[in-house]
């Protein structure tokens, strides 16, 4: 194993970047899972059709103003906002019909709608991989090169969780569904509209994945059945974390990301292998998760 | 053809060309149904149609490579059966599902296609795991398997059945042709240390295991530093790649292929990773070069199976890239994997009229260590595995003005006859293959 610091950095970042990209996707499926009790099984689709949205959008703006890598940025926030009402039309015509059923209705609607989703890829976008070209080029950094978007995934990981901190904790609507987290009825016995709120969270999550899927772009091309693998991911990194929890999402998305990228160095066989050891070891020892609460398990 | 099928047809080409659904599946399969039943109202002698099983992915890995083998099998298959179909009589009749790129539902489609579909041959798949589950159902049921994707060694050896043919090198082959180019390579530059990363499934650990068998062979002295393995469908290889890059290999082998292959080449280009070391071999069809013709790095040896630019004075393959090009456009060519599989179909063609019977053991034992007529050329098909001669292509990628994608160097480009690379004779062959009932 090299034990040059350089290296050692250089994993570090790829470490913090797999998490970030993890954490981006996994905090829409435990914000959602946190207040509505819908575990979303299809919400690594909407990120995948978030991508697709995107990377039309992308096109289009290219095609209207010429090709610029700068356009990416108002591509995302279009194709954000876009899904963030996609997201508050599931849930009013869908989810919410799912709030008093066994779980098992609820996973089979919510794989109901993966396979919705990917015919409808397949129809509008076809089978070939999708992706944005963006002329980056690697930096040279502690005697070694790294590829400098790594960073702006990076930033942005660190952003949303930053902006969802301050969401739930420092604003009016964010401290609502907090409250909705622990006691959903007391919060509809204060005459607060708990269906709104729902949609909102379901809205918001989906934006979130949406936003991620706008990010990595440049660097992860999208196809039919990325969803899958990365769901499973995801599931993984919630449940390290605690259903429900931000802070555990974050926490349990840099363990992942980090441990991930020095078992690659150290012992690539395993790599995988010890991530699912973790969640085994905290399924057993604490079921509910690093940062979740007993009552909600 | 009346106008109207003619229209059908063409729509459900178009609605190929942008994809294909579970609902385009099924329109496919009516649509070439209604155009070979045409022959059939037609001629003098009609006979039973012959129904053919197409099984590719359009989700997964695979389905990036499956998109064009679908788009030009009914193209091929119409040109048959403009003529009647098999022996003038049988017009062929496809019928496609998607294996998902999983073994079960693979096992479970081609059960389906034999016994409720009654085909009588089954084409594909992508993923050599796939392909040896099926394997096992058209061993069972005496159906004839035509593959070229999926094409782990094992399938002609350790899984042998003698209903598999296979119309691509495989993974040995494939590997041992990476080997004839990086062996030379190591002696120009004087490479004394490796790497290597894999898709962690049956054709990324038989590819991997091959290439260092035979580089060990080729080239003892070069030492392997770390073998470096990722699940199929990664999307991050970051760590992959910066861990590579600690370890100052002067060479990476890569075994990846599909959307990964994509994923890494572009990830590992942003990384920087060719700018500190070399890697010779990566799996570059034609599929690869047209999509990643704005990234790919130039001057990079790449490996593909059938590209077509180096073959187009070939009829057979300047017939492939005239009626694929006749529906799809000037811009998209048939990639590696369209030009075997629609081999295939051509081949059993061949098969039928040299048997004179649809009948599937009359076929069989005809195209058993027959010479068949490809788009590479007249190549025969070993007689104790059914792996066709296929050469592998090993190339240094260029842009040249003929095409809007970079290619390999014409000038350069290394065609390794898979005789030079299979394993050497019919008794080592068959101690490898498993004894079947």
């Amino acid at each position: 194993m090299p034990t040059d610091i350089g290296s050692l950095l250089i994993q570090l970042f790829s470490g913090l970047s797999r998490s970030m990209m993890l954490f981006l996707v996994a905090s829409g499926l435990s914000l959602i899972f946190g207040v509505m009790n819908i575990l979303n099984f299809a919400h690594a689709s909407l990120w995948l059709l978030g991508g697709y949205l995107t990377f039309s959008l992308y096109q289009a703006f290219c095609s209207a103003f010429g090709q610029h890598g700068l356009l990416l940025l108002p591509a995302i926030v279009v194709a954000t906002l876009f899904m963030f009402a996609v997201g508050w039309l599931i849930e009013r015509v869908l989810i919410r019909r799912m709030y008093a059923r066994e779980l098992p209705e609820q996973l089979l609607l919510t794989f109901a709608l993966i396979l919705i989703i990917s015919d409808l890829i397949k129809l509008i976008w076809g089978v070939q991989n999708r992706r944005i070209f963006l002329p980056i080029e690697p930096v040279e950094a502690l005697g070694a090169y790294i590829n400098p978007y790594l960073f702006v995934v990076i930033g942005c990981g660190f952003g949303v969780a930053a902006g969802l901190w301050f969401f739930l904790h420092r604003t009016r609507y964010g401290k609502i569904v907090r409250a909705a987290v622990h006691s959903r009825e007391m919060v509809g016995a204060l005459g607060i509209r708990i269906p709104t709120i729902y949609a909102g969270v379901f809205a918001l999550g989906v934006a979130i994945a949406a936003f991620s899927a706008g990010v990595f772009l440049p660097i992860v091309p999208i196809g039919l059945g990325l969803d899958m693998d990365l769901i499973v991911q995801c599931f993984a990194v919630v449940v390290i974390g605690g259903f429900g929890s931000i802070l555990g999402t974050f926490v349990a998305s840099l363990i992942v990301g980090i441990v991930y990228s020095f078992s690659v160095l150290i012992w690539p066989g395993g790599a995988l292998a010890i991530i699912f050891l973790i969640l085994v070891a905290v399924l057993i020892l604490r079921p509910w998760g690093l940062f979740g609460t007993e009552m909600r398990f | 053809m009346s106008g109207d099928e003619r229209k059908d047809w063409g729509r459900s080409i178009e609605i190929m060309s942008r994809g294909v659904s579970r609902r385009d599946f099924i329109i496919t399969s009516i649509a070439a149904g209604v155009l070979t039943m045409v022959p059939r109202f037609t001629g003098a002698q009609a006979g039973e149609p012959y129904r053919i099983g197409v099984l590719l992915p359009t989700t997964g890995s695979g389905a990036n490579y499956s998109e064009r083998p679908i788009k030009i099998l009914p193209l091929v298959a119409a040109q048959i059966n403009a003529r009647g179909g098999f022996l003038g009589k049988h017009p062929i009749e496809l019928y496609f599902r998607d294996t998902q790129t999983k073994p079960d539902v693979g096992a479970r489609e081609a059960r389906s296609l034999i016994l409720n579909d009654k085909v009588k041959t089954i084409i594909g798949t992508w993923s050599s795991a796939v392909a040896m589950a099926v394997q096992e159902i058209i061993h069972e049921h005496k159906v004839l398997h035509l593959t070229a994707t999926s094409n782990s060694s094992k399938i002609v050896h350790e899984n042998f059945t003698p209903y598999t043919f296979m119309f691509g090198p495989d993974t040995r082959m494939q590997s041992g042709a990476t080997v004839v180019a990086v062996a030379k390579l190591i002696k120009e530059k004087g490479w004394k240390k490796y790497a290597t990363i894999g898709l962690d499934y049956e054709w990324g650990r038989d590819a991997q295991k091959v290439f260092v068998e035979n580089l060990k062979a080729a080239s003892p002295g070069t030492e392997l530093m770390k073998e470096l393995w990722a699940k199929l469908g990664e999307t991050d290889f970051t760590s992959y790649i910066t861990a590579v890059m600690s370890l100052k290999p002067d060479f990476l082998f890569g075994a990846i292929a599909g959307k990964d292959n994509e994923t890494f080449l572009q990830q590992a280009k942003a990384a920087g990773l060719f700018k500190s070391v070399s890697y010779p071999g990566v799996f570059l069809p034609v599929t690869e070069l047209m999509q990643q013709r704005q990234t790919l790095p130039r001057g990079i040896i790449g490996l593909n199976r059938c590209p077509f630019f180096a073959h187009m004075d070939n009829p057979i393959m300047q017939n492939y890239v005239k009626i694929y090009q006749e529906k799809f456009g000037k811009d998209d060519y048939p990639d590696d994997f369209a030009c075997m599989y629609a081999d295939s179909l051509n081949a059993l063609d061949q098969a039928v009229t040299k048997a004179s019977t649809v009948e599937t053991e009359a076929i069989r034992k005809a195209l058993t260590g027959a010479t068949v007529d490809t788009c590479r050329g007249k190549l025969p098909l070993r007689d104790c595995n059914n792996q066709l001669d296929a050469p592998s292509y090993v190339g240094e990628v260029v842009d040249t003005p003929d095409y809007p994608f970079p290619i390999f160097n014409p000038k350069t480009m290394i065609m390794v006859q898979g005789h030079e690379v299979w394993v050497p004779t019919c008794d080592e062959v068959r101690r490898l293959q498993k004894k079947r009932t």
